[in-house]
């Protein structure tokens, strides 16, 4: 368990610290686009707009443009039950996404920010591992 | 001065009504068959009915994108033609329904909501109803997913209502990755088949209903097939193969391979929700990778009836009609049009669906091959492959009394009347 935790703070610490300070290399942009295919893209689709009713638009949201560890705790905890899809709600909820690791959680937030959220700044993998530190353990 | 371009502006008025009737609005049809616009857009419609004098009623959801804002919230339209032309110069609305269920039953208007199903009495020729809503049954649980409580009647008096599954495979986290189904699935006490109540009798509960078939994920699109007595029904199959079990299934498998299932529905049937799908490539009902499937493990030989017709995944059936009437030629008589309101979750293969289909049917079976009958709602283009989109979603259907089909969207509420001439 500990050791885990640790290699992944290690791990984040080691990726932020090789790209915090200039842009994010091409290749992080683009395993965070093919993460964002396999584990985002049927629900809120290629184009990050959603399906109306169905699944909510990355698009404009205030938490994929927000704070960094605020949308990785969102994203490792699951959406919100937004009641029925005829009270203005959407018919399905997001599943918690702690089955990730942190540096691909950290590369698809980053592709979604620079895609969909009005280019916000990347996620680092420490800070996806500092918003897991946070929560309970896995059941 | 003005003469002249008040020719010139009939004569490009007349132009363009011609030209939208040559092209039946960019929808593609068989031969002989001509779609006329009747109304450009009565707002996001789901169902729609028509009375015996020939007026339209049409079910409407109002949830908007980003919030909900009642004051939008039209209810049940209602238009009415005076001339003879089927193009409605009367438009009105009423009730305060978000609804999809809508159907006329011993000239009653028969609608339905996410809890309930209410009918409204007419009294004379008036267009909206003054009467309140009398209900026939209500207390379904308000669900957020698979909620529409759309329904159909027989001869006999019963009313069939389909209760759908608030899930998508009865995972123990609806699909979230990897997480295993509940078993024995809890939700098919209550959920996922058809209930059948008394057609006529008003103020019934769930409890009131008897379970007439399960294991049916979400069935919107149901009918009573008045040539063999029976009920029949086409099931929304279950989503997200690849997202929940990566290791077994591909995007393109998920894409391909759960078939919408077009059944006949006798009662006491199982169609084997959640614990197994109908497999459009292998051509069998497989164990659902949440009960232990591997992608290839065959569910019970002679468990779970095999589909008359197995649809292409995800092209979402919403409305069933069987065809009698007066104006389309014999081969289509008896026969079913299915509305497939079309694809989200074959992204990111291209999304699909989005027609009307025809099933020519004898004895009850399908007696030829099925056909795409209209086509052409997104005009053959869906920006960013999302249905959001589509320039048009079929989701309903309807005939009236000289034979004439209707097809109502669900993106502008835009309506078509669809009719034959012979060459």
């Amino acid at each position: 368990m500990i050791p885990a935790r640790v290699a992944a703070i290690v791990i984040g610490a080691a990726q932020l610290g090789g790209c915090a300070s200039s842009a994010p290399p091409r290749t992080g942009v683009e395993s965070g686009q093919s993460a964002y295919a396999r584990n985002c893209l049927a629900c809120h689709q290629a184009d990050g707009a959603g399906v109306r009713g169905f699944q909510p638009p990355l698009v404009g949201s205030p938490w994929v443009r927000g704070d960094a560890q605020a949308l990785a705790t969102f994203v490792l905890t699951g959406g919100f039950d937004s009641g029925s899809r005829k009270e203005g709600g959407n018919e399905n909820v997001m599943p918690p996404f702690r089955e990730l690791d942190d540096a691909t959680l950290a590369a698809i937030l980053t592709y979604v920010r620079q895609a969909f959220g009005g280019h916000a700044g990347p996620v680092s993998a420490e800070a996806v591992a500092l918003a897991r530190s946070h929560l309970a353990p896995a059941p | 001065m003005t003469t002249p371009r008040i020719i010139s502006i009939l004569i490009a008025a007349l132009c363009s009504a011609l030209a939208s009737a040559a092209d039946n609005d960019g929808l593609v049809l068989p031969k002989g068959f001509t779609a006329t616009v009747v109304h450009k857009g009565v707002g996001l419609a789901r169902h729609i009915a028509v009375r015996g004098n020939g007026d339209l009623y049409v079910t409407t959801h109002q949830f908007e994108f980003l919030g909900f804002d009642v004051s939008k919230r039209i209810g049940i339209v209602a238009l009415r033609d005076t001339n003879g032309d089927h193009l409605p110069e009367v438009a009105d609305h009423f009730s305060n329904l978000d609804g999809t269920g809508i159907t006329f039953y011993k000239d009653m208007l028969y609608v339905s909501d996410d809890v309930g199903v209410y009918r409204y009495r007419f009294s004379g020729d008036e267009l909206v109803p003054k009467g309140p809503a009398e209900t026939v049954v209500n207390g379904f649980p308000r669900e957020r997913t698979h909620a529409d409580k759309t329904f159909t009647f027989d001869n006999d008096g019963h009313l069939y209502v389909n209760v759908g599954a608030p899930s998508n495979s009865c995972q123990e986290k609806d699909r979230a990755p990897a997480s295993m189904g509940r078993n024995p699935c809890p939700l098919l006490d209550h959920y996922g088949g058809i209930w059948r109540f008394d057609a006529d009798r008003l103020g019934q509960t769930p409890k009131d209903g008897t379970r007439y078939a399960t294991g049916m994920r979400n069935t919107i699109a149901l009918a009573w097939n008045g040539d063999v007595n029976a009920l029949y029904a086409v099931i929304h199959g279950r989503d997200q193969l690849d997202t929940t079990f990566p290791k077994l299934y591909t995007a393109a498998d998920n894409a391909e391979r759960v078939a919408e299932e077009f059944h006949r529905v006798t009662e006491g049937a199982n169609f084997g929700w959640p614990y197994a799908f109908y497999d459009a490539k292998l051509e069998a009902r497989v164990v659902a990778p949440e009960y232990g499937g591997d992608g290839r493990k065959l569910a019970p030989a002679g468990k779970y009836p095999d589909p008359l017709v197995a649809f292409p995944a995800h092209w979402a059936p919403d409305d069933l009609l069987f065809y009698k009437g007066g104006d389309f030629p014999a081969a289509y008589q008896g026969g079913a049009f299915i509305a497939f309101h079309g694809s989200w979750n074959r992204a990111p293969l291209p999304q699909a669906g989005y027609r009307v289909v025809f099933v020519p049917m004898k004895d009850g079976r399908p007696s030829a091959q099925w056909q795409t009958f209209a086509d052409n709602f997104t005009g053959g283009n869906i920006a960013g492959n999302n249905p959001d989109n589509a320039r048009a979603r079929p989701v309903g259907l309807a005939v009236d009394n000289v034979g004439a089909l209707y097809v109502v969207d669900s993106e502008k509420g835009r309506i078509w009347r669809i009719t034959y001439r012979a060459q």
